[in-house]
């Protein structure tokens, strides 16, 4: 399911909380509010519909007056409505999350996929998270660029290594 | 004009051929055959591949053989690595927002004295 040019990337996380809490985070309303979205945005949920083929319709909002000046220096708007489904899904365990998109000027709308695969062990809980890369590979590092302006606040805040994009 | 290295394979005709390259350095005809693309086509898309500095090419008697160079790749990679951070971070959040929430359960459910 990846481009030709790109694998995919995989992330694995381990959290010390129930199942139903983290999956609650990828399948309702205020659990994907709550952190869905690169740092500067924030997203309103319109429509969360956690089950095979279910829409997951959203406004991805710049929340940060840094943020709402990169996106108009782009000459993009600051909210946008953002489109995806579930593609598969079984609770508690798995889901595909296709997402439509349809916002990149003279590009036709193409899809990107996030796999999620989840598992409890003992007291802890399992997250496999498998990227496919958008495939417009430019585009990806738009999109990279775009981000990187406000990597500096997510240093603040969870101390992480800077980034060195582009 | 210097090319981005995924702008040069953002096209899919230019992904085809270095896929086509990736077992070995081969002149322009196997190329042809290997990516299914038309004659045409190639030699241009050979250029440009070899302007970014994606494919060197060296003579050999009549013949002109192409093949990957490394140098491209590695910048790939390390934009592949930075992608990987970003969702880190994402990620970061997304255990954040978990720790919150369960916070907010457990005062919630935090029950008064027997």
């Amino acid at each position: 399911m990846s481009s030709d040019t790109h694998p995919p990337v995989v992330i694995e996380r381990r959290y010390r909380a129930p199942l139903a809490e983290v999956w609650a985070l990828w399948t309702t309303r205020e659990g994907f509010e709550s952190w869905w979205g690169p740092e500067g945005f924030r997203v309103e949920v319109h429509t969360i519909e956690p089950r095979p083929g279910g829409r997951l319709d959203y406004d991805m909002i710049a929340d940060t007056p840094e943020m709402q000046a990169a996106m108009r220096e782009m000459g993009w708007s600051t909210s946008h409505a953002t489109h995806g489904r579930f593609a598969e899904i079984r609770p508690m365990t798995w889901l595909v999350l296709v997402h439509q998109i349809d916002f990149i000027p003279g590009v036709e709308t193409y899809e990107s996929r996030i796999d999620v695969a989840l598992s409890a062990e003992g007291d802890t809980t399992r997250m496999v998270v498998t990227l496919h890369p958008h495939r417009d590979p430019l585009w990806t590092a738009r999109s990279a660029e775009g981000f990187a302006s406000q990597l500096g606040k997510l240093d603040r805040r969870y101390a992480a290594a800077p980034l060195s994009a582009g | 004009m210097q090319m981005h290295p995924f702008e040069t394979l953002a096209d899919p005709t230019r992904r085809r051929i270095v896929e086509a390259l990736r077992d070995g350095e081969r002149q322009v005809n196997d190329i042809v055959r290997a990516a299914g693309i038309h004659q045409s086509g190639v030699s241009r898309h050979l250029r440009i591949l070899h302007e970014a500095g994606f494919v060197s090419v060296r003579p050999e008697g009549p013949r002109r053989l192409y093949a990957l160079r490394p140098e491209p790749f590695r910048e790939l990679d390390g934009w592949l690595a930075g992608y990987r951070r970003l969702w880190e971070a994402r990620l970061d959040r997304f255990g954040a927002a978990l720790a919150d929430r369960l916070e907010n359960r457990a005062s919630t459910l935090k029950d008064p004295d027997p």
